[in-house]
């Protein structure tokens, strides 16, 4: 079946968006995009060390997967517009992942700083897909000011804690214009099938693939999870009792 | 003709280009990023922006990043 999913009116196949931070390698991370079958990818925008240059990540990206700039380390709104405007200005893509985060403990966002970097990109014709934390009445907010999606965190970035905020989380995906995509905190592919299952438009993961054992593994595992909620989600899920139903009958026992 | 990049000085010839910059830092790939005197400067005009004796420049590219 043909789900695809659709930003600012592109069509991903996955629903799994993966982050580049965080690997052993540059061979590791191509490995597991690879394997993700993922189709857009985050990178962060960084200043060279004039003393050591080194490799380009761009060098070793498989073809035609989309880059997806951030304004990670960005602490107020005009400094991430400085960063997506010198990104785009160099050539990379007019889409950016728009983080404003002022806390370096719980690395949360900062939402009004987020939404008035949001209104300036999305003016200037960028397509912002802003990290939130799961706010319902910021995501009406950033889908007025024009965004492509808005991007609740499940649980703070590399926690590995899963859905900790699930139901603020699922009004964000009952009342979404524009795709809801999870970022953040998820660490097992079974807390990725949860919020497919939950409905959410698709994952953005990053940690959990790249410090894991063997992160081409884990990716193809979030892959996989992914799908599966997806699925499930398209399939119609029970509803929950809290007494038992019986799954075989109850009438025509032998030792009756 | 001196110009500060990332916060280093860096001697080039006058009116070096940012290509010729990017060049001589071994960045010609497709990505370098560049910001002149706080101001980003287009990738199609690399090669026709002339530098000048005190620029302020940031030069920078796509890292590894979530």
């Amino acid at each position: 079946m043909k789900d695809p999913l659709t930003i600012a009116g592109r069509e991903f196949a996955s629903r799994l968006i993966t982050g580049t931070g965080k690997y052993p390698s540059f061979e590791n991370m191509r490995d597991a995009v690879v394997a993700s079958r993922c189709e857009l990818v985050t990178v962060a925008v960084r200043r060279v060390d004039l003393d050591e240059v080194g490799e380009a990540i761009t060098d070793w990206l498989p073809e035609g997967v989309q880059l997806l700039p951030n304004t990670a380390g960005c602490r107020t709104a005009e400094e991430a517009v400085r960063v997506a405007r010198l990104a785009r200005a160099g050539g990379l893509p007019d889409w950016i992942k728009l983080e404003v985060i002022p806390d370096a403990r719980y690395l949360l966002p900062d939402g009004e700083e987020t939404l008035r970097a949001a209104v300036d990109l999305v003016d200037e014709g960028f397509t912002v897909l802003p990290y939130v934390q799961p706010d319902p009445v910021l995501q009406k907010k950033l889908e007025a000011a024009g965004c492509a999606t808005v991007m609740p965190l499940a649980a703070p970035i590399g926690s590995g804690r899963g859905l900790k905020l699930r139901n603020a989380i699922e009004i964000m995906i009952e009342q979404a214009e524009v795709p809801v995509i999870v970022d953040a905190g998820l660490g097992a592919p079974s807390q990725a099938a949860e919020c497919m299952e939950l409905g959410a438009d698709g994952v953005l993961v990053n940690t959990a693939i790249g410090m894991a054992g063997d992160p081409a593994a884990m990716a193809a595992a979030f892959a996989q999870a992914v799908d599966a909620g997806r699925a499930a989600y398209h399939a119609g899920l029970i509803d929950e009792s809290q007494e038992a139903r019986p799954s075989s009958p109850i009438t025509g026992l032998v030792t009756s | 003709m001196k110009v500060l990049c990332n916060g280093k000085e860096l001697e080039l010839e006058p009116s070096a280009t940012v290509t010729r910059l990017l060049d001589a830092l071994g960045l010609e790939g497709p990505y370098a990023l560049v910001e002149r005197n706080g101001e980003p400067v287009e990738r199609e005009r690399y090669p026709d922006t002339a530098l000048a004796e005190g620029d302020s420049l940031v030069v920078a590219r796509p890292v590894a990043g979530g």
